[in-house]
């Protein structure tokens, strides 16, 4: 069930998840398609996410922005694509590629001081190799340490790849893209997410039309509505490695399951192998925290495998 | 009591490793109903090419996706058996490497074709034959009786039929593969000479017919009707004439048409992505229905090349699919589910997103006509033999 709304209001609106906005040219959401996409979100009964653009938008924007309850990505929620000394909102996202995640744990404790969740995006997941399994999980241990030193400090931080699947022990809670949210952007389309939106832009055929390419990747419009085709696939039962897994923070990206494995349903390699190393980083938190007498309600087991994959195919 | 002939398994069913050279896209013919939609005389596989291939999948021998008990070297086209020359070649250099690396193929692999027959008694490939006939599976591909076989299998320069040339080489390719079956398709056109087609392959001496719909989306209103009295003909041909003694067709089969369930039968139904097909461009491909040649919409699906080895990610989808996660709710409730055939290729490139998980039921009123004439051909049968096995009791 869709939930909220994502309203990419420039072009050049700041990336916020895995992938990095491409476009460099400004181009601006026309106000009169600003105005139907708030329309459409509150008819939806949506709450609304607007992607700030680095620049200041005109005033009669913000005036519209203000008519409807919302959350400003890139105001309200700051991004960030490298650590920051000082923040100033509570929440945040930090954009890294793993390996300066890897390199700067010791900086994210400054900031964990200050925010009360930060969601951490790697960029270049596609890229990360098995070679990286133990200095991955080693980092994520040094953030353990961190983070119960901030506990015995009474502050409680939320770092999404380590606490979300903690918090969400009963079920998956994964970017739903397609199910849960989908994006406007400024052409009044609807994609996805923006990820499909940046390929449309960057000229990336869809593959559908082998004798006559397109780059179209939405997914209806304001004028004509929503039009999904096998949007069933995008959900977790139709996800035969996912549905079986317990790596519940897991992003699930549906743009980079289609870029690795060709099809929406099917997470790469990469991000199973990052999820179950999170997975059971999170499971060691759990145990220190327990053992220092906190009370959590998560069991996560010990599993024998970091891809699923292994498990799941019997050739 | 009489017996029922069995519907023959393949060679080492479930164990092997199927792995296609698709060593050329030409072919004599122009087939109408043929998948493959690009065919065409530039794309022959280079010997370079197929040797860095095999190269690759024997220093494999360890890794789950190679280490099955044994292999099935597929060659595939277009016409495969217009490049002879080169099969001879790849397959000798295939032997040999198994042999000098020892590796455990060599103890059970086999050399597959299916053919179209229009060069099987030349020179090359019979003396092909010799050289490797302890190792063969040849299929030679007849549709039938000449109207039906000249119906769809046409030369591509005459348009003219391919029956006549065809037929000349059956009596050789059974007296040296008595045991071998042919492959019939049907699509809409010639329902009406199923029952002929079949009957006059086995008087032919052809004893096991594989036999199948496309499935592509070309079926018409009363399609089904036709095709199911076609089928019910048949059965009562074949059973006042005594052909399942010695015969078998897959049309009728005890398995087809039951229900199924997601848990205990949820296997896919073909073996995509467990297989492996490269092209003369040495791309590596899930199955040959994913090459862009047998592809009218979709872009291949390429899981790498030669040089560079297969990416497993693309592997992912294929060895995860279920049947029931790419079914409508419609086909998982189906009641006469068993034995509904789907092509992944198809699927594919019919679908109407970039995916695998898409089923495509073009031939779901085929398949309900054939699972109503495949039960009137075992209630039929079944009581033939038992009031024939009773009276006999009786005297």
């Amino acid at each position: 069930m869709l939930q909220y709304l994502v309203i990419l209001l420039d072009d050049t609106s700041v990336a916020y998840c895995h992938t990095d906005n491409p476009i460099v040219e400004e181009r601006i959401m026309p106000l009169s398609t600003l105005r139907k996409a708030i329309f459409w979100g509150m008819c939806e009964n949506l709450m609304i996410h607007f992607v700030y653009p680095n620049y200041s938008l005109p005033k009669e924007y913000q005036d519209v922005i203000d008519t409807v309850d919302n959350v400003k990505i890139g105001k309200d929620i700051e991004v960030y694509n490298e650590i920051p000394k000082k923040i100033n909102s509570s929440s945040i996202v930090l954009r890294l590629s793993i390996n300066e995640f890897i390199s700067s744990i010791a900086e994210l404790e400054v900031v964990l001081q200050q925010a009360k969740r930060i969601n951490i995006c790697y960029t270049d997941i596609e890229h990360f190799d098995d070679n990286r399994i133990d200095d991955y999980s080693k980092a994520l241990s040094s953030l353990n340490n961190i983070i119960i030193r901030l506990y015995e400090q009474n502050i409680q931080p939320q770092i999404n790849i380590l606490s979300d699947r903690i918090i969400h022990n009963e079920k998956m809670h994964n970017c739903d893209a397609g199910i849960s949210n989908v994006t406007v952007a400024p052409n009044g389309k609807f994609y996805l997410c923006p990820s499909f939106y940046y390929d449309e832009i960057m000229h990336i055929d869809n593959e559908l039309n082998y004798q006559n390419p397109s780059f179209d990747r939405s997914v209806g419009s304001l004028e004509s509505g929503l039009d999904m085709p096998n949007r069933h696939l995008l959900m977790l039962n139709s996800a035969p490695l996912c549905r079986e897994c317990d790596a519940y923070h897991c992003n699930r990206c549906i743009w980079l399951n289609q870029k690795l494995t060709l099809d929406c349903n099917t997470p790469g390699h990469q991000q199973c192998v990052l999820s179950h190393i999170e997975r059971n980083a999170s499971r060691d938190l759990v145990t220190k925290l327990k053992s220092l007498g906190y009370n959590i309600d998560c069991c996560i087991d010990d599993l024998p495998y970091l891809d699923p994959f292994e498990q799941f195919i019997k050739f | 009591m009489e017996k029922i002939a069995n519907i023959p398994h393949g060679w080492q069913e479930g164990t092997s490793k199927d792995i296609t050279f698709i060593v050329t896209k030409d072919c004599q013919l122009a087939c109408k109903y043929c998948y493959l939609v690009g065919k065409n005389t530039r794309e022959k596989m280079s010997f370079e090419t197929a040797k860095v291939a095999i190269d690759y999948i024997l220093d494999q021998e360890k890794d789950p996706l190679f280490n099955q008990e044994s292999v099935i070297w597929e060659f595939i086209g277009g016409e495969p058996f217009l490049e002879i020359d080169l099969i001879d070649k790849i397959c000798d250099y295939i032997k040999l490497e198994m042999y000098s690396r020892n590796h455990h193929w060599f103890n059970s692999y086999r050399l597959s074709f299916s053919t179209n027959g229009l060069n099987y008694s030349s020179e090359k490939v019979q003396n092909f034959i010799k050289k490797n006939y302890t190792h063969l599976s040849i299929g030679i591909t007849i549709d039938g009786t000449k109207t039906k076989h000249d119906l769809n299998r046409i030369y591509k320069t005459s348009g003219q039929g391919s029956y006549e040339d065809v037929i000349k080489s059956i009596p050789l390719w059974l007296q040296q593969f008595p045991e071998a079956g042919t492959k019939v398709t049907i699509s809409s056109s010639d329902i009406p000479y199923i029952k002929e087609s079949v009957l006059h392959l086995f008087d032919l001496g052809i004893h096991h017919i594989s036999i199948n719909c496309v499935f592509e989306n070309v079926w018409k209103q009363n399609d089904d009707v036709v095709f199911e009295k076609q089928l019910i003909d048949l059965a009562d041909a074949i059973i006042d004439k005594g052909y399942y003694e010695y015969t078998t067709c897959s049309f009728f089969n005890e398995t087809i048409g039951k229900p199924l369930d997601c848990v205990a039968n949820n296997e896919n139904w073909c073996g995509a992505g467990k297989m492996l097909a490269i092209d003369a461009n040495g791309y590596f491909y899930p199955c040959t229905r994913f090459a862009q040649y047998s592809l009218r919409n979709k872009k291949a699906w390429i899981l790498g090349n030669v040089h560079d080895g297969i990416d497993r990610n693309k592997l992912r989808p294929f060895l995860t699919l279920d049947r029931c996660t790419q079914s409508s709710q419609e086909c998982i409730n189906c009641e006469v589910a068993s034995g509904c055939a789907w092509c992944q290729g198809e699927n594919y490139d019919a679908a109407k997103t970039h995916t695998i998980f898409e089923r495509s039921i073009s031939i779901c009123k085929m398949h309900k006509a054939q699972v109503r004439a495949n039960n009137y051909y075992w209630n039929k049968l079944f009581h033939k033999l038992e009031t024939k096995y009773s009276k006999h009791e009786q005297i």
